[in-house]
């Protein structure tokens, strides 16, 4: 691998001439890669006087393109409080079904981070159905004899329970995500089942370079704020039953949920089912008020190094601020990540990837909270390269608001943005995890009706401008998860301040990470 | 198992722990359109999988095409399956198959490097491609009215593909990198590497799809000149187009960009080996510097993916292990707390398969305990009784996984490439189901039988003392009562 250290090699990947074109097309094709788009090859090899003949030997023209269609959502209230929405999408037979509840791990207990994931994942765990209490087996033969599965999940302020089935299964399927959300039985041995599941898992966790390196970032980014809750085998042992019914209690009720029906099925019977099943839902005892917004608290050096011996690779990972879902400046906010590193051909897989054969893939992923965000970069590497990898992220990031992206490489981003939106469209699973997305940030569902325009009306200026304003090299924190001493001296000679974690005495509760 | 080797990593390919239908894609194989006579779907209230209405074309130089019209979506899939696979990696190049795939994204006569993301992603669409045991994929889904810029491209990069050193060292790196993190990154990566190298002991599907660092290192431009004259040509190409289009239009772009490429006048070679019986049991211990929690898999040889047992298997896998109901987890993952994850595949190649019973053990369980308790399981499916409501439920799941898959062009085209490829006839698509539904409780019983009284190797995955170099080597596999076997190297 040692070619890949060598600056000549590297320098001839980067090379626009490395590729010498033996087409009249090699007008454009001498332009780099990022300057490059089939549009463009076509008028520059029109307006230079190359010969490039459509469909000959060069792409054929594109027909008129036929526009994203977005369909009709139907948004109601019951009584309750509880939000229905139906998204009907009739070309198969097929529902996806989802029970929303806008809390997640940023409701944890101090403490007992994992809390909600555990709540959830019980929740399909036993429940009274009828007059009888059915056991997890039971319940478990129940939703896959309708042909799907009872998912349950958690993200930041959203748990939820999703199933897809056919639509002569879905009354049966409703009911049984009714049951299971409104009445569980939370019973003590099931808690010890899944706790020590979720130990097995962690342990597993524990031993996959980019996993631990994605973890420790976000508690290195956030500090102690709610954002930064890693669950870790000592706050996994301490929940209790007690935690899981308080936080049942707290947070599953009507007035915090949505009900997300997917597929084939009309507004009217999407309300039907929802009055039918969850009308006479009552939350009982308190609320638990919403998450107050909370502030990232980055540590003080800007890197953390963890040592994991033996490892296979090393996960490396650099987080950057990012907005709030509700901020002026979201769309180009989305654009300037996808410009970064949303997509095959995003700056970040660009240089790390297809310029330099460093990695597999290399992007970034950015997520919303009341008032702050955030941005992550990751990807995974031979040790020996962590470090070249590590600053070649960091100066992207920075690249980004040295200058804006030109026109074309905008275009072709804005372009990717919207196909995966348009893509979302296509099926039932898609649908709901749209709908879902945009209430979890608390956004109306009428923004999908603009995100288009809204996406395609951001302006190079306005990516640089959101780079200049959140995105300083000052802003930036990295994490390296791997074997250290086979990573060599690149590692070692990052410059300081850093801080150094064997993974053995790793404390991802800890903001310094249990750094001794 | 072996996960999919993708150009670009995709979400599920890693190793699925928890055996639900999510992992669990529609049984691409299976033969025989007997059993299709008594097929109804049953257990699902009537409905059915609709029959996809498939155009089937062959051009005079061997091209087979096969298209869906589906104007009510917006996207058209252009898929185009090669039947040449890992199998067909050349003597001492493990791996190549898979590196060549890779190297068809770079620049072709009239496309400069990484054309096709101009072409797809860049307009709103997406490219992928797989390698695996019996064949090349090329995967891309655009917006409708981009369909004959990637007609024109595909056959542009089957005919004129460039081939250049830079491109080749640095796809090299790419490939290698996914190697680390599929196989020395993640915890189990060792293990399911090692399962068809321990499996076949004659056949080259011992060596594993991604190959190893040694074998990719080895490689040289003239394999890959040499790899692209051979194997990339019309007649071993199906060219399979699903979504928004018109029929006659399409068929005229076909012709226009696909006709006038050559077939050359040589045969394409066919790999022949025959894979003998296994003769004897076998136990190997395989260690790896990082295993949280050991793992245990006893693999038996399996029929070729045509052969007329393989939708019983297939249902035999899901009853073992699609779902939280499914027997091995609720025995081995609920009520014994004995394992993580607990599943069976039948991985059924076009030359022989792969019968895997695996599991992971939970915090200090003995792998003993757990390779027991998955013959158990195993013992009583094929020879306990099986419910009606059982065989029901799994009929349902399959109909269910089958709808959600074709609700988008790239699922459906995905669907005809596995039809054609692994059972020879894109009707099939319209005909799987039904065979799978027909699949009795004797049936399941029938193959299970069978499949137990052959022999079996045992491959137990536990950490290694210290912690090895996770560079110079990928496994330390020291073979019990066999010829030693480098998962390292695979070296056949």
């Amino acid at each position: 691998m040692s070619r890949m250290t060598q600056p000549e090699a590297v320098r001839t990947l980067m090379s626009s001439d490395s590729n010498p074109p033996r087409s009249t097309a090699i007008g454009a094709a001498r332009h780099r890669l990022s300057q490059w788009s089939a549009a463009a090859a076509l008028v520059l090899a029109a307006q230079t006087g190359f010969a490039a003949t459509p469909g000959v030997d060069a792409p054929p023209l594109p027909q008129p393109p036929r526009p994203v269609v977005v369909p009709a959502f139907a948004q109601q209230q019951l009584p309750n409080g509880l939000t229905v929405v139906a998204a009907p999408r009739h070309d198969t037979p097929v529902v996806t079904i989802s029970l929303l509840v806008r809390a997640g791990p940023e409701l944890d207990p101090n403490g007992r981070s994992g809390t909600a994931a555990m709540t959830a994942g019980l929740l399909t765990k036993g429940a009274r159905r009828g007059k009888r209490q059915v056991s997890a087996t039971e319940l478990a033969q129940q939703a896959e004899a309708l042909g799907g599965t009872l998912d349950a999940a958690t993200g930041w302020r959203s748990s939820t329970v999703t199933m897809t089935v056919t639509r002569p299964k879905l009354a049966a399927a409703a009911a049984l995500l009714a049951d299971v959300v409104r009445q569980p039985s939370l019973a003590a041995d099931e808690l010890e089942r899944a706790r020590a599941q979720s130990l097995d898992g962690l342990r597993v966790t524990m031993g996959d370079p980019g996993a631990v390196a994605g973890m420790a970032a976000r508690r290195v980014y956030w500090g102690d704020s709610a954002y930064g809750n890693v669950a870790t085998l000592q706050s996994i042992k301490r929940i209790s039953r007690a935690d899981v019914q308080a936080f049942h209690a707290a947070v599953y009720r009507p007035e915090r949920a949505v009900l997300v029906l997917a597929g084939d099925i009309e507004p009217a019977q999407a309300q039907a089912l929802a009055r039918q099943l969850f009308g006479s839902w009552r939350g009982t005892g308190k609320a638990q008020p919403p998450a107050q917004p909370a502030a990232a608290k980055p540590l003080a050096e800007a890197l953390a190094l963890i040592d994991m011996p033996g490892s296979g690779q090393s996960g490396v990972v650099v987080a950057v601020p990012f907005v709030a879902a509700n901020a002026a400046d979201r769309r180009a906010g989305q654009v300037a990540n996808a410009v970064l590193g949303g997509g095959y051909s995003a700056r970040l897989n660009q240089e790390v990837r297809i310029k330099r054969g460093l990695s597999y893939g290399a992007f970034s992923e950015a997520e919303t909270h009341p008032g702050i965000g955030i941005a992550v970069a990751s990807t995974q590497t031979n040790h020996p390269n962590a470090s070249q990898v590590l600053q070649l992220m960091r100066g992207e990031v920075e690249r980004m608001a040295a200058a804006p992206p030109a026109a074309d490489e905008l275009a072709a981003r804005q372009a990717t943005l919207i196909g995966s939106f348009a893509r979302r469209l296509e099926t039932t699973g898609g649908l709901a995890s749209l709908v879902i997305a945009q209430l979890t940030q608390g956004r109306p569902l009428e923004d999908l009706r603009r995100t288009v325009d809204e996406i395609s009306a951001v302006t190079p200026e306005q990516v640089q401008g959101f780079a200049r304003q959140h995105w300083q090299a000052a802003g930036l924190r990295g994490v390296i998860a791997g074997d250290l001493k086979a990573a060599g001296d690149g590692v070692a000679s990052l410059p300081g301040p850093l801080l150094r974690v064997p993974v053995e005495s790793l404390d991802l509760a800890q903001p310094n990470l249990g750094a001794k | 198992m072996h996960p999919r080797l993708n150009r670009r990593h995709t979400l599920g390919l890693t190793l699925a722990l928890a055996p639900t239908l999510a992992g669990f894609n529609l049984p691409a194989w299976a033969a025989t359109p007997a059993a299709t006579a008594a097929g109804k779907t049953r257990g699902s209230q009537g409905l059915s999988l609709p029959p996809m209405p498939l155009r089937e074309r062959r051009l005079g130089n061997g091209l087979q095409v096969i298209s869906v019209a589906d104007r009510a979506s917006a996207t058209v899939s252009v898929q185009v399956w090669y039947r040449v696979g890992g199998k067909d990696d050349p003597a001492g190049r493990s791996g190549f198959a898979h590196l060549f795939e890779h190297m068809m994204f770079k620049s072709t006569k009239n496309m400069p490097n990484e054309m096709f993301d101009r072409l797809t992603e860049d307009v709103g669409g997406n490219n992928n491609a797989f390698t695996a045991e019996d064949m090349t994929a090329y995967q891309n889904e655009v917006p409708s009215n981009h369909l004959e810029r990637l007609l024109w491209a595909e056959a542009e990069r089957l005919a004129n593909l460039n081939i250049d050193q830079a491109n080749f060292d640095s796809e090299r790196s790419v490939v290698q990198e996914e190697l680390r993190q599929r196989v020395l990154a993640d915890p189990y990566g060792r293990l399911f590497n090692a399962l068809s190298v321990e499996n076949f002991s004659l056949h080259p599907y011992r060596r594993p799809v991604v190959g190893s660092i040694e074998d990719l290192n080895a490689a040289t431009l003239d394999d890959v000149r040499s790899f692209h004259r051979t194997y990339y040509r019309p007649d071993n190409a199906v060219l399979i187009v699903v979504g928004d289009f018109d029929p006659a239009q399409l068929d005229a772009w076909v012709d226009r960009y696909f006709g006038p490429l050559v077939t050359p006048g040589v045969g394409i070679p066919r790999v022949n080996v025959v894979e003998p019986e296994r003769a004897s049991d076998r136990r190997v211990a395989l260690q790896g510097p990082n295993v949280p929690l050991p793992a245990v898999a006893v693999l038996w040889q399996g029929p070729k993916a045509a052969h007329p047992d393989a939708a019983a298997l297939q249902v035999a896998s899901a009853l073992l292990s699609a779902g939280e109901s499914s027997r091995l987890n609720e025995a081995l993952v609920y009520r014994a707390q004995a394992a993580q994850a607990a599943a069976f595949a039948a991985e059924l190649y076009a030359d022989g398969g792969m019968l895997a019973a695996y599991a992971i053990a939970a915090s200090g369980q003995p792998l003993a305990k757990i390779e027991a308790a998955l013959l158990a399981e195993i013992q009583r499916l094929a020879n306990g009784p099986i419910g009606a409501a059982e065989l029901d439920k799994v009929r349902t799941q399959l109909l269910t996984s089958a709808l959600v898959t074709r609700q988008t062009p790239q699922g459906k085209a995905g669907a005809i490439g596995r039809a054609v490829l692994l059972r020879g006839d894109a009707k099939d698509v319209n005909e799987e189901l039904a065979r799978l539904s027909a699949v009795s409780a004797a049936d399941v019983q029938r193959v299970l039988k069978q499949m137990l009284k052959g022999k079996r190797v045992t491959v137990q995955y536990t950490q290694a003392p210290g912690a090895a170099s996770p560079v110079a080597s990928q496994a330390t596999p020291t073979s019990a009562g066999a010829p030693a076997v480098a998962a390292s190297g695979a070296k056949p």
